[in-house]
């Protein structure tokens, strides 16, 4: 059934098009959930969080936005409220652009991205990586490079200006990969 | 971008639209050129790509415990 008919069916309390539309996206939630907080408990807390919100707030969806932009918004303000309330993580700092590229360090990292499927000590390093990101440049990251939404998307759900976003998703790329610059070349 | 391997014109359009800048444009056209010749910008561009990569292929399944209490917790269970 066309996504449209779902809603419109559990906007009007039909048990069974609310369960689909949620086995829809339980996937797409809880994966997205987990790419931000790096924690399978923290994911399914979101996840659920993110679903009451969709219960609770479905007679109000006007259709104008896409499901999936809407329910990634409700992620994306979950784990910005969570990172707020745990603002003792050590971030990393943008202050001093210490995002900048160091020629010496452009070395060739001949490994392909399909290693990770089964390396555990890579997702460490992942993991690792992308928990220095403060949450606000993390979630344009994910939304963005991840997702594969569009700059206009991202900016919408972070409430930011398009150049605003395109600014913060430079510094989490540069970022995240001098990060994994030192995993590779220093290793 | 296309997920397997990029051509030249989308890897330029992708740069230049991180920029604000048209494909056309003067700042555009000069990064084209330097980068058909440098070597540690096209090491650094492709880094930066296999970053965006790692985190793409890195993905969990949700548990089917974790979709059962998701299903209770909503009332949903048939």
């Amino acid at each position: 059934m066309e996504e449209e008919k779902l809603i419109e069916l559990a906007q009007g309390g039909d048990r069974k098009a609310l369960g689909e539309l949620v086995k829809r996206y339980e996937q797409t939630v809880y994966n997205f959930s987990f790419k931000i907080c790096r924690n399978k408990e923290k994911a399914e807390n979101t996840m659920q969080e993110t679903f009451l919100s969709m219960v609770k707030s479905l007679s109000q969806f006007s259709g104008q936005s896409k499901l999936s932009t809407w329910l990634y918004r409700v992620v994306s303000n979950h784990c910005l409220m969570l990172a707020r309330s745990q603002s003792k993580y050590d971030y990393a700092s943008f202050e001093d652009d210490n995002v900048s590229i160091d020629e010496k360090e452009i070395a060739d990292w001949k490994v392909s991205p399909d290693i990770i499927t089964e390396n555990n000590e890579l997702k460490d390093a992942l993991d690792s990586a992308i928990k220095k990101l403060p949450a606000e440049y993390r979630v344009v990251f994910l939304l963005r490079d991840v997702e594969e939404l569009s700059t206009e998307e991202t900016a919408k759900i972070v409430d930011l200006s398009v150049a605003a976003t395109k600014s913060r998703l430079h510094r989490a790329r540069s970022f995240l990969r001098n990060e994994l610059n030192k995993v590779f070349v220093h290793e | 971008m296309s997920e397997t391997k990029p051509t030249c014109k989308e890897v330029m359009l992708h740069i230049c639209d991180n920029l604000g800048e048209e494909l056309n444009s003067a700042k555009c056209i000069s990064i084209r050129a330097h980068m058909e010749n440098c070597n540690s910008c096209n090491r650094y561009f492709n880094s930066v790509e296999t970053t965006i990569e790692f985190y793409k292929k890195y993905n969990v399944e949700l548990p089917e415990k974790a979709h059962n209490r998701l299903i209770d917790m909503l009332g949903l269970k048939d």
